[in-house]
């Protein structure tokens, strides 16, 4: 049976912006939609009023011929419309089977056939009973789509399913996809990355600023073609021109282990590596591999043993970030709103953040607001920050625009080493090449970088050396030429 | 047609007019309050807001009531700012009163200058004493400050229930649930003949230079602020973000207690079952209708200590319950916050559409 889905002059106004401008839509079964735009395009809006979580303000939305009332996330699961969103609503310490038939009304018998059926027919191999936090991301992601499934959908949308997946889970959740197009499902997916939609779409709809720039067949598109239409202006291209790195080694970190206390965080075992000057060095994952708390040692938030880490020359395992940074080291961490800046207060009060003993932010316990200010101003003018307000609260800051100013107020004192963790994570490609522009200057200037990212192309084109990090342990440091992002997926997944 | 839009950064003048806006409707609501019950409502404000003060003793008082809830306010403001919700400040003013009654106790029948100064120095470590619970409990064991804290309101009040009707009673009192009186030594002195106004006014003051000081002019109090708002951000920057937050905690929890001395040590003079009015409860409203500000602190707490004084003139001459008090504190909290609102919105007036 043919399903279509219409959308017809969705608007949705927040206070502040047009999240969604009278966009209209209409999908037909037998195809696999991409909705394709950047972070804040209004993409996750579109997708959160056609499962019910958001009222739109204006608008009709039409399922074959019926007009659907979209209230809330039941009435999108009552009229066949299932969801998987880009994180998962699961919970961890239940068993598969239980996180399946929680929402259900269902006898449980029934369902537990129905869920072998399903398996069997999509070749989904998951024990139902074990709990959920034993699962990987990927078998997690098919949780969430049994239980879509069970309801026998007529759409399903996902939403980004891929940031969390390998290479290898990513293709086998395409070929799923591909069968239950067959099978006559309707699927829209969401995506920002232009390759998926490639390799995977039928049609593609982009979106831009809340409004729908164009719908086109995929076949008569390119990977140019849509990020031009998904930016709105042509994009210049970075590359890195690799040199010979100087053999002047930087840091060099030695048997490094980390025991967590916290069940939810990785344990970090026998770390071994150096940097040379002028060097980047990338650290490749999924994330929750240990990444986080890589960064974490690395930058002094976690103390080690103090031998395990020499930098310069010194040893610094037992220092804090404060103590750290006075050796010349910078640290950009992943969450730029709970932890590299507190969104509630001024920009140059997040500045005085990072602080060194010569730039006298704080003279005898006092506060030395014009000095503060003086650095604040120039920070903004060298990295491109876009307001002359310093007095202004950083969360009125863009991510983009904070970014910069986070790895400004790290680079402007000139560490002779930067270690970032998801520097560019949600941000538009504007801002995301002004990022990589300034880390490979700091390379061209002999200074060196530690990237841990989650991002496989950003690395590629960054890195000189790159290696995987994979429960805990990091995989051996490669050549990044010699290095291909199908090679990465494998070792993010954990082969060989 | 009438939107709401939102603003591109909260307004400063929108930020100090809503407290002045909160009152405003306070009033209009109070005075719609007192015409429902059949009184006339601008004479019934009268009684309530202006006849309290209008004379040399009413102002006294006024000022009497105001100290205890700006001292508080003004420590809670520290907790607040970095968003440590530390509730139980009523809790740790009776500890506080309880300890520096316990030693103004020891010395009932001596007299000396050294007594006051130790008097009030045990009230400022019973407070901190008791704030240290709900703070330590927080940063090792990961509780909720807002239940513990509250909890142990209770806990101390029956503590000091116990205390003054059991091993420190008086024991010439008749079984009073009170204790001795004081010497004077360990009294708080008045200020004037014939008023109860007394020295613990100097204590609040005090308090609020150093506060804005600290708060506003020193590294600590930067590093307070930072902790409060995301200890991983203080972890980040170097800083000892769970020392901090402990500090905030013992800096309210001393404010409360010195409260709790200028309540004992000055018009009462011995411990007894009732130490305070809820003081510990309505500074909470004091230190948000002051926005947290120290200078806005001394005027909310002004504003605050009149619906005290008010619900008594209104009990004698209206005959309404006391507890109108209460309700209007209550509005004045609930219009603050809706007006709040007004900080991060604003209305658009727009042409009928199409």
């Amino acid at each position: 049976m043919n399903t279509s889905l219409k959308i017809s002059n969705v608007t949705k106004i927040y206070p502040g912006c047009v999240a969604n401008d009278n966009v209209s839509l209409e999908f037909n079964s037998g195809k696999i939609y991409a909705l394709l735009g950047e972070n804040g395009a209004g993409k996750s809006t579109l997708v959160k009023i056609l499962s019910g979580v958001i009222i739109p303000d204006e608008g009709k939305i039409c399922l074959n011929e019926n007009n659907l009332n979209l209230n809330s996330p039941l009435d999108a699961k009552k009229n066949d419309i299932g969801m998987v969103f880009q994180h998962f609503n699961l919970f961890e310490t239940l068993s598969v089977f239980e996180n399946l038939i929680i929402d259900s009304d269902e006898k449980r018998e029934g369902l537990r056939e129905k869920i072998d059926t399903i398996m069997k027919k999509y070749n989904f191999s998951i024990d139902l009973d074990i709990p959920v936090l034993n699962l990987s991301a990927g078998q997690k992601q098919k949780v969430e789509i049994i239980r879509c499934l069970i309801r026998n959908p007529k759409v399903l949308i996902m939403d980004e399913p891929t940031s969390v997946l390998t290479e290898q889970e990513t293709s086998e959740l395409f070929l799923s996809l591909k069968k239950f197009s067959e099978e006559g499902i309707l699927i829209i997916y969401i995506t920002h990355k232009l390759k998926e939609v490639m390799r995977l779409c039928d049609e593609v709809a982009v979106m831009r600023r809340g409004k729908l720039v164009s719908i086109s067949q995929v076949k008569d598109e390119n990977i140019e073609s849509l990020a031009n239409k998904m930016v709105g202006q042509n994009l210049k291209t970075i590359k890195k021109t690799k040199e010979k790195a100087s053999s002047d080694q930087l840091i060099r970190i030695t048997n490094l282990n980390f025991i967590s206390e916290d069940p939810f965080e990785t344990n970090l075992s026998d770390i071994n590596f150096s940097v040379n000057r002028g060097e980047c060095l990338g650290i490749a994952g999924i994330s929750g591999n240990g990444q986080s708390e890589l960064f974490q040692v690395l930058s002094g938030e976690i103390i080690s043993d103090k031998n395990s880490i020499e930098f310069n020359k010194n040893y610094i395992g037992d220092l804090n970030p404060q103590e750290r940074r006075e050796y010349l080291m910078a640290f950009s961490p992943e969450d730029r709103l709970e932890q590299a800046a507190i969104p509630q207060m001024a920009i140059f009060e997040n500045v005085a953040l990072n602080n060194f003993k010569s730039s006298n932010f704080f003279n005898n316990g006092l506060i030395n607001e014009s000095k503060i200010k003086e650095h604040s101003k120039k920070i903004i003018s060298d990295f491109n920050v876009n307001t002359d307000n310093i007095d202004l609260k950083s969360q009125f800051l863009s991510g983009g625009n904070l970014q910069k100013l986070i790895i400004g107020r790290e680079l402007i004192t000139s560490p002779d080493l930067l270690i970032c963790f998801n520097p560019t994570w949600g941000l538009d490609v504007g801002a995301i090449n002004y990022i990589h522009e300034t880390l490979i200057k700091i390379n061209e200037q002999n200074k060196s970088i530690i990237l841990i990212s989650t991002d496989t192309d950003e690395l590629l084109k960054l890195s000189d050396k790159i290696s995987v990090i994979h429960k805990g342990k990091l995989s051996n440091i490669m050549n990044a030429e010699e290095v291909t992002s199908e090679k990465l997926g494998i070792l993010m997944g954990g082969g060989n | 047609m009438i939107k709401i839009v939102k603003r591109d950064q909260p307004s400063k003048t929108i930020f100090f007019f809503t407290p002045v806006l909160a009152i405003f409707l306070t009033l209009v609501a109070g005075g719609l309050i007192f015409f429902i019950l059949g009184f006339k409502p601008f004479e019934a404000l009268k009684f309530f807001f202006i006849v309290p003060i209008a004379d040399k003793y009413g102002f006294s008082e006024l000022l009497l009531k105001a100290t205890p809830l700006c001292l508080i306010a003004i420590g809670l403001s520290f907790c607040f700012k970095s968003n440590n919700w530390n509730i139980g400040a009523e809790g740790q003013l009776t500890f506080g009163a309880i300890v520096s009654g316990g030693v103004a106790l020891l010395f009932y029948d001596q007299e000396g200058f050294y007594i006051l100064p130790i008097v009030i120095l045990a009230g400022a470590i019973g407070g901190i004493i008791y704030a240290s619970i709900p703070a330590i409990l927080k940063t090792y064991f990961n509780t909720n400050e807002i239940l513990v804290s509250l909890m142990l309101v209770y806990v101390s009040k029956l503590i000091l229930d116990y205390l003054v009707v059991g091993p420190w009673s008086n024991p010439e009192g008749f079984n009073f649930p009170e204790t001795r009186q004081f010497s004077e030594s360990a009294r708080l002195p008045l200020l004037f003949e014939g008023l109860r106004i007394h020295a613990g006014i100097f204590l609040a003051l005090a308090a609020v230079v150093i506060s804005w000081f600290v708060f506003y002019k020193t590294y600590l109090g930067f590093q307070m602020k930072v902790s409060g708002f995301s200890l991983k951000t203080a972890k980040y920057a170097g800083y000892k973000g769970k020392k901090m937050i402990i500090l905030v905690f013992l800096i309210s929890g001393a404010c409360a207690g010195l409260a709790g001395v200028g309540e004992i040590t000055g018009p009462i003079g011995q411990l007894h079952r009732e130490v305070s009015p809820d003081y510990g409860f309505t500074a909470i409203i004091v230190a948000f209708l002051g926005r947290l500000h120290p200078v806005g602190i001394i005027f909310a707490s002004l504003v605050v200590a009149i619906t005290y004084l008010g619900a008594e003139t209104a009990q004698i001459f209206m005959q309404i319950p006391k507890y109108t008090g209460q309700v209007f504190q209550g509005m004045i909290l609930f219009f603050l916050l809706a007006s709040d609102y007004l900080l991060f919105f604003k209305f658009k007036f727009i042409g009928s559409k199409k």
